[in-house]
């Protein structure tokens, strides 16, 4: 049976105790709010969870994918926006990190891992995500840089990111670039209003004549598709995570409440038709979590992005699945109460649908195992 | 001026979940199985202070802790906290102490482990509850000793410490000579969580075992440590039931209220 080595129990300790202590309390406010929980975000990276599978020349732990896993899930267990804040900033240090070259890693890397700047990546489009190869944004090279114009649509830390790594035609071939905050002619158009991931900031970018230097191209040109393709592999694993989490903040909701909540004398937890639901949920929550960590302790054993792509996209379908029925079971285990939001199962059902479109909709997850399995 | 700093802690079951605690009315046993053990939570902020005064003067932080082979852990949780080294005083022949006894093997454990200028503990822990330990291993050192401590302040030459100690309706302020046992409340500190990279550095840190051997090199006789060595015995154990009572007193805010103060006056509570 497979077993978490002492260091990875420590750090889902820790990152437990950092979510109940530090998230739990203000998570209901801040996605109320709306507000961007910057602060948070820098204390995540003071406590290296940022940096957990980054190198440790630039600050991370190198500790691997599975803790990476392990602490999304934790974190979205109270505080889904945070979870997808520290899910999506995986991308952009993994293409930093595997892609860059040695003056972009050092530039870019300690201050995202430490939590004091923030990235993004730019890929999806008004005409669709999920078809890298039908670019309408374009780099055109003019002396020694490159001239960006183009849209770019639902774009998590799109108006916060300090960097935005963004995919765009370079010729005939697509290649990523790296543009930063500030640059002439980014804008930032709107930011986009979602069911879900309240405190998250999700964005509609315009680039109209941007100048990027040749030096931020992230890899070769031309070789963009490829290093996003690999890089959306590598960070399914962990949107599963985030489904993996709210189902578990819902299942412990629903026990708690079940425990309590007095029915004909007795708690409902003694009632077989709460029983019902609560192994449902249980059993729910055991299968998905091993579908989950299963292609990140893959990455971590050496394998190759090209090794799990049927095992990342089935990690990210059944999160999406297990949050969305965990939480709605929660929520009649609940009565009334499940739809109140100082309860929370409200907040963390529009947060699991957000999983749904998340780096693919389960549709395309499904095409992604299925091109493996029928091939 | 740096210090060589110990403190002492413990593994108790997760406070959070005491109410899985069972006792066995035959044996009068306490069966907690199945509560996971962690560290004495007041035991953290005894860590936190220690990592609080070597950033402050430099120095070393030990941790130390009596138990069985799986007390490693909590050894394991204050070394990702920043702790240098642990010490595991771990024998059968420490089982079954009562305070007295603890605190004994406890202060050999300290002298096989080194020369210190300061030990820390948390006041109480949350499963014995007595707060005797630290003022007896204080004694078994020889040293001078203050419990309840909410603020540390170490002197500059490092001979001596200030210290606010916690007494009913304010503190008093006293100052103690090195080395010294010191037991903290709670409020003195907000302890760290170990960072990622802390964790995985504490595997790489000495955890040092001390068997009855050592205790006796460091001068305790055999008979003076664990169940021999404890005068104290538990008479009786007995499970409490609180029951309430809660009773609704109705009616318009004037005459509810004279029903509340009829009511405090037949308790005798006004």
């Amino acid at each position: 049976m497979f077993e978490f080595t002492k260091e990875q129990e420590m750090i889902r300790a820790m990152v437990r105790e950092f979510a109940d202590t530090e998230l739990a309390p203000k998570a209901l406010e801040l996605d109320r709010k709306g507000e961007f929980p910057y602060e948070l975000v820098k204390k995540i990276g003071a406590l290296g969870i940022i940096g957990v599978a980054s190198p440790r020349e630039y600050g991370g732990s190198k500790a691997g994918h599975l803790p990476a896993v392990i602490a999304v899930e934790e974190i979205a267990r109270v505080y889904p926006s945070l979870a997808f804040i520290l899910e999506v900033t995986q991308a952009p240090l993994y293409m930093l990190e595997n892609y860059g070259t040695p003056e972009q890693k050092q530039t870019w890397l300690p201050p995202i891992i430490r939590g004091e700047k923030i990235a993004a990546v730019a890929a999806t489009e008004p005409t669709g995500g999920s078809d890298l190869a039908t670019l309408n944004t374009t780099a055109v090279a003019d002396g020694d840089g490159y001239v960006l114009n183009g849209r770019k649509v639902y774009i998590t830390n799109g108006s916060v990111g300090d960097i935005v790594l963004v995919l765009a035609k370079t010729g005939e071939r697509a290649s990523i670039l790296a543009l930063e905050k500030g640059t002439p002619g980014f804008i930032v158009s709107r930011r986009q209003d979602l069911m879900g991931f309240k405190s998250g900031d999700v964005c509609e970018l315009g680039f109209s004549n941007c100048r990027i230097p040749k030096k931020n191209v992230i890899g070769k040109e031309g070789g963009g598709q490829a290093v996003a393709m690999a890089t959306f592999t590598v960070s399914r694993a962990a949107v599963g995570a985030v489904g993996l989490g709210i189902a578990r903040g819902a299942f412990e909701i629903a026990l708690k409440y079940a425990k309590e909540r007095m029915l004909y004398g007795k708690p409902i937890a003694g009632l077989q038709a709460i029983q019902f639901m609560l192994v449902d949920m249980d059993t729910e929550i055991d299968a998905a979590r091993w579908l989950i960590y299963h292609p990140a302790a893959c990455l971590d054993r050496g394998m190759l992005p090209r090794d799990i792509g049927k095992l990342s996209a089935r990690a990210k379908y059944i999160g999406g699945e297990v949050a969305a029925s965990v939480t709605m079971k929660a929520m009649q285990v609940l009565g009334g109460y499940g739809v109140s939001p100082e309860y929370h199962l409200a907040r963390l059902l529009a947060d699991a649908v957000e999983i749904f479109p998340a780096t693919g909709t389960p549709q395309i997850m499904k095409i992604i195992q299925a091109l493996e399995i029928v091939k | 001026m740096p210090l060589n700093i110990l403190v002492c802690i413990k593994q108790v079951p997760d406070p959070e979940q005491f109410d899985r605690i069972t006792l066995d009315p035959a044996t009068g046993s306490i069966n907690r199985a199945g509560i996971p053990p962690v560290t004495n939570p007041v035991d953290r902020h005894a860590v936190e202070e220690a990592l609080r005064i070597r950033e402050a003067s430099g120095g070393t932080v030990a941790v130390l802790t009596m138990g069985p082979p799986q007390a490693r852990k909590c050894l394991e949780d204050a070394l990702a906290m920043g702790a240098d080294r642990g010490v595991l005083l771990c024998d059968m022949a420490f089982a079954g102490a009562d305070t007295l006894a603890t605190a004994a093997v406890l202060a050999a454990g300290i002298r096989s482990a080194g020369d210190f200028d300061l030990v820390l503990c948390g006041n109480e822990s949350v499963d014995g509850a007595t707060g005797q330990v630290p003022a007896q291993l204080a004694e078994a050192l020889g040293w001078p000793r203050v419990t309840y401590a909410r603020k540390i302040e170490i002197a500059k030459e490092a001979a001596t410490a200030l210290v606010e100690r916690e007494i009913e309706e304010g503190f008093l302020r006293v100052e103690v000579r090195l080395p010294a046992v010191i037991a903290v409340v709670k409020r003195i500190n907000r302890y760290r969580l170990p960072t990622i990279f802390g964790i995985l550095e504490a595997g790489k840190k000495e955890i040092i075992e001390v068997g009855c051997a050592a205790c006796e090199c460091a001068g305790l006789v055999a008979e003076a440590m664990g169940l021999a060595g404890s005068p104290t015995r538990v008479a009786g154990v007995f499970q409490s039931h609180r029951k309430r009572h809660v009773e609704m007193i109705g009616g318009e805010p004037k005459e509810a209220a004279r029903g509340l103060i009829r009511k405090l006056k037949e308790m005798d509570a006004l």
